[in-house]
C-alpha cells in the first residue's frame, strides 16, 4: 500500500468499485487508504482492479466512516462495494448525527 | 375598514380553490372571510418576524399568511364539521417563534442557526442546525478554520456561490443560493406512485408519523384534529430533536399522539417498523429517500403493493436525483424558494421571512394532501417538498417583473397601519406529549402486532 497525505475536503475514489469519499478530517502526515484491498485514488486518477471475493463490505452514500480514535473521518459521496481500510484497519460507520433541536 | 372587499382581500379564497382543484376534488371552495394578504401577515406575527432587529418590520410581497389560511380552510372543507374551529392557518406560521421567544434578525434566521452570507459572486443561506454540521466545515472550505460565524463568513466570501452550494450539498449541509423565484411555479404536490384504491377504507385512518421537528409533526397534528389516530414513531437512538427544545412547543405539535420508539439498528426493530407501516393508512415521513431504503423500507413498492395507502414524503427538494440527496430546513428552503431575493428586490437588502417559514407552510399543505388522499381511498406516494411549496405560494398570481413586485409591495404597505403589526402568538397545548416509547405496548396490541 502506498502512503498519501489526507486533507479536509480531499476526494478519493475506489480503484475497484464506484465508491467515492471526501475527507472530513485526518491526522497529519502520510497514511494508507484503501478500498476493496487496493489503494484509493486521489481526484481524477484512473485505476483498474478487481474486488477480492472475500471482501463483502460496502460503502454507503451519506454515511461517515471513522477509525477507532476518530482522528480520521471520511464521508461517502458515492456508494460502492469494498471495505474502507486506513493504515491496515477497517473503518467503522460513525453513529448518525443527532437531530437538531430546532432549525 | 372599507365596505367592499377588494380583489386582494379574496386572494386566500382563490388560493384555496386552486389547491382543491389541483387535487381534482369536486368540492365547493371554502368561503374565507375577506382579508388582505398584508393584513393577514401583520396580524399573525409573520411581518414582525421579518426585517432587521433594529429596523421596522418589513412586508414580504408574497402571500404566505394568506396561503396558510387558504390551506387550512381547504383542509377544513374535507374535515369533520368544526375540526378547526377558532384556528386560522396563518397563526400556525409563528407559534414556534412565540414559544421560543424568537424575533427578527435580518440576515440571521430568528432561530439563529441559518445565515445569509456573501460569496464572491452572490449570496447563500447556510444553515448549521446540528452541532455536528460545524465539523464538516473544514471539508467545505478545504482547510481548518475557527468554529464560529465570523470565520465562516470570511471563508465563504472568498468562494464562488456555485462551489459553496454544490460542495455543501454533497457534504449534507443545508445550503441554498439566494435566487429569484422561478418564472413558472412548480406543483406543490406530486404523485410519485399511485395507490390502488382500498375497497373498504377505515372509518378512522391510522397515521404513522416518522417525522421530526416541525413540518411533519404539524401535518400529523392537523390530521389528528381531522379525527385520525396518530402514532408518533421515533428511533430509540435518535428521538425527535424537538424534544430537547421548549416543551410548550413540542406539546403543541405532539400532544395526544401515541409515542412508539423502536431500535432501528436491530433486525427486530426494523421488522416492527415494517409491521407498523403495513398497518397504517397514512404514513408521514420526512427523511431523504435513501435513509429509509437503508432501513429496508421502499415507499414506492409499499404504495404499489398496499391498496389504500397514502404516503406523505416531506423533503427539502423532492425525491428526484440529485435533489433527493439535498438537505433543507425551513429557513434555507424559504431562501431557495425565492423569498430572500424578493426581499432584496423590494427593500434593498436580503433577509429571512418569518421563522423557518417553509416548515409550517409545507406541513399545512402536506396535511391537505394526506387527508384528501385518504378520503379518495388512497393517495399513493405524494411528494411535498419544502422548496416547491414556497415556490408555489410565491408564484401564485405573482407579478411578472421587478416593477410588478415593487408595485405590489407599495400597494400592500398602503393597507397597513402600525397597529396592525402584531407580535407572534401561540396556542396552549391541550396536554403534555408522551415520552418516546410510552405507548409501545398499547399500540402493538391495538394494531395487532406481537411485542
Amino acid at each position: 500500500m502506498a502512503k498519501t497525505a489526507l486533507k479536509p475536503g480531499g476526494r478519493f475514489k475506489s480503484a475497484v468499485s464506484d465508491a467515492q469519499v471526501m475527507v472530513v478530517k485526518a491526522p497529519a502526515g502520510e497514511h494508507e487508504l484503501g478500498c476493496g484491498g487496493t489503494d484509493m485514488l486521489a481526484g481524477n486518477a484512473e485505476g483498474s482492479g478487481s474486488l477480492p471475493a472475500d471482501d463483502t463490505g460496502e460503502v454507503l452514500i451519506g454515511k461517515r466512516y471513522v477509525n477507532a480514535d476518530e482522528s480520521l473521518e471520511l464521508l461517502c459521496t458515492k456508494g460502492g462495494k469494498g471495505t474502507l481500510v486506513f493504515n491496515g484497519t477497517p473503518l467503522e460507520i460513525k453513529q448518525a448525527k443527532q437531530l437538531p433541536s430546532s432549525d | 375598514m372599507s365596505a367592499r372587499p377588494t380583489d386582494d382581500d379574496r386572494l386566500a379564497s382563490r388560493y384555496a380553490a386552486a389547491l382543491l382543484q389541483s387535487l381534482d376534488l369536486a368540492v365547493p371552495a371554502p368561503a374565507l372571510a375577506p382579508l388582505h394578504p398584508a393584513l393577514a401577515a401583520a396580524a399573525c406575527g409573520l411581518q414582525a418576524l421579518t426585517g432587521e432587529s433594529d429596523g421596522p418590520a418589513l412586508i414580504c410581497p408574497a402571500p404566505l399568511a394568506a396561503a396558510a389560511d387558504a390551506a387550512l380552510a381547504a383542509l377544513a372543507t374535507l374535515a369533520p364539521e368544526g375540526a378547526f374551529e377558532g384556528l386560522a392557518g396563518r397563526d400556525l406560521l409563528t407559534e414556534r417563534a412565540a414559544v421560543f421567544g424568537h424575533a427578527r434578525r435580518g440576515a440571521v434566521s430568528p432561530g439563529g442557526s441559518c445565515r445569509l452570507l456573501a460569496t464572491g459572486d452572490g449570496a447563500v443561506a447556510l444553515n448549521l442546525a446540528r452541532d455536528d454540521d460545524w465539523s464538516l466545515l473544514p471539508a467545505l472550505f478545504e482547510r481548518d478554520l475557527d468554529a464560529d460565524w465570523p470565520a465562516v463568513t470570511r471563508a465563504v466570501s472568498g468562494l464562488r456561490m456555485h462551489d459553496v452550494v454544490e460542495r455543501g450539498r454533497e457534504l449534507g449541509l443545508a445550503v441554498a443560493p439566494v435566487v429569484p423565484p422561478p418564472s413558472q411555479p412548480p406543483p406543490w404536490v406530486r404523485t410519485v406512485a399511485s395507490a390502488r384504491p382500498d375497497p373498504r377504507p377505515a372509518p378512522r385512518p391510522r397515521v404513522l408519523d416518522l417525522s421530526s421537528l416541525w413540518a411533519g409533526p404539524l401535518c400529523g397534528h392537523l390530521l389528528q384534529r381531522c379525527g385520525a389516530e396518530v402514532v408518533k414513531l421515533e428511533g430509540l437512538q435518535r428521538p425527535d430533536g424537538a424534544r430537547r427544545g421548549p416543551a410548550a412547543f413540542f406539546d403543541l405539535m405532539n400532544a395526544g399522539k401515541r409515542c412508539v420508539a423502536l431500535d432501528f439498528g436491530s433486525p427486530g426493530g426494523r421488522r416492527q417498523l415494517a409491521a407498523l407501516i403495513a398497518r397504517a393508512d397514512i404514513v408521514i415521513e420526512a427523511s431523504r429517500p435513501r435513509a429509509l431504503r437503508q432501513l429496508g423500507i421502499d415507499a414506492e413498492a409499499l404504495v404499489r403493493e398496499r391498496p389504500g395507502l397514502t404516503w406523505i414524503s416531506l423533503t427539502g427538494y423532492g425525491r428526484e436525483a440529485p435533489a433527493a440527496q439535498w438537505v433543507a430546513y425551513g429557513d434555507d428552503a424559504g431562501v431557495a424558494g425565492g423569498l430572500a431575493y424578493l426581499m432584496r428586490q423590494v427593500h434593498g437588502h436580503a433577509c429571512f421571512v418569518g421563522d423557518a417559514i417553509a416548515d409550517p407552510l409545507a406541513g399545512l399543505h402536506a396535511a391537505l394532501a394526506a387527508w384528501a388522499g385518504w378520503r379518495a381511498g388512497g393517495g399513493g406516494l405524494l411528494s411535498v417538498s419544502l422548496v416547491d411549496v414556497i415556490r408555489h405560494v410565491v408564484g401564485f398570481e405573482a407579478p411578472t417583473n421587478a416593477d410588478g413586485w415593487h408595485r405590489r409591495a407599495r400597494d400592500w404597505a398602503a393597507v397597513l397601519t402600525s397597529v396592525n403589526v402584531r407580535p407572534p402568538q401561540a396556542r396552549s397545548a391541550s396536554a403534555r406529549a408522551a415520552a418516546p416509547g410510552d405507548d409501545n405496548a398499547h399500540v402493538f396490541a391495538d394494531w395487532g402486532l406481537a411485542c
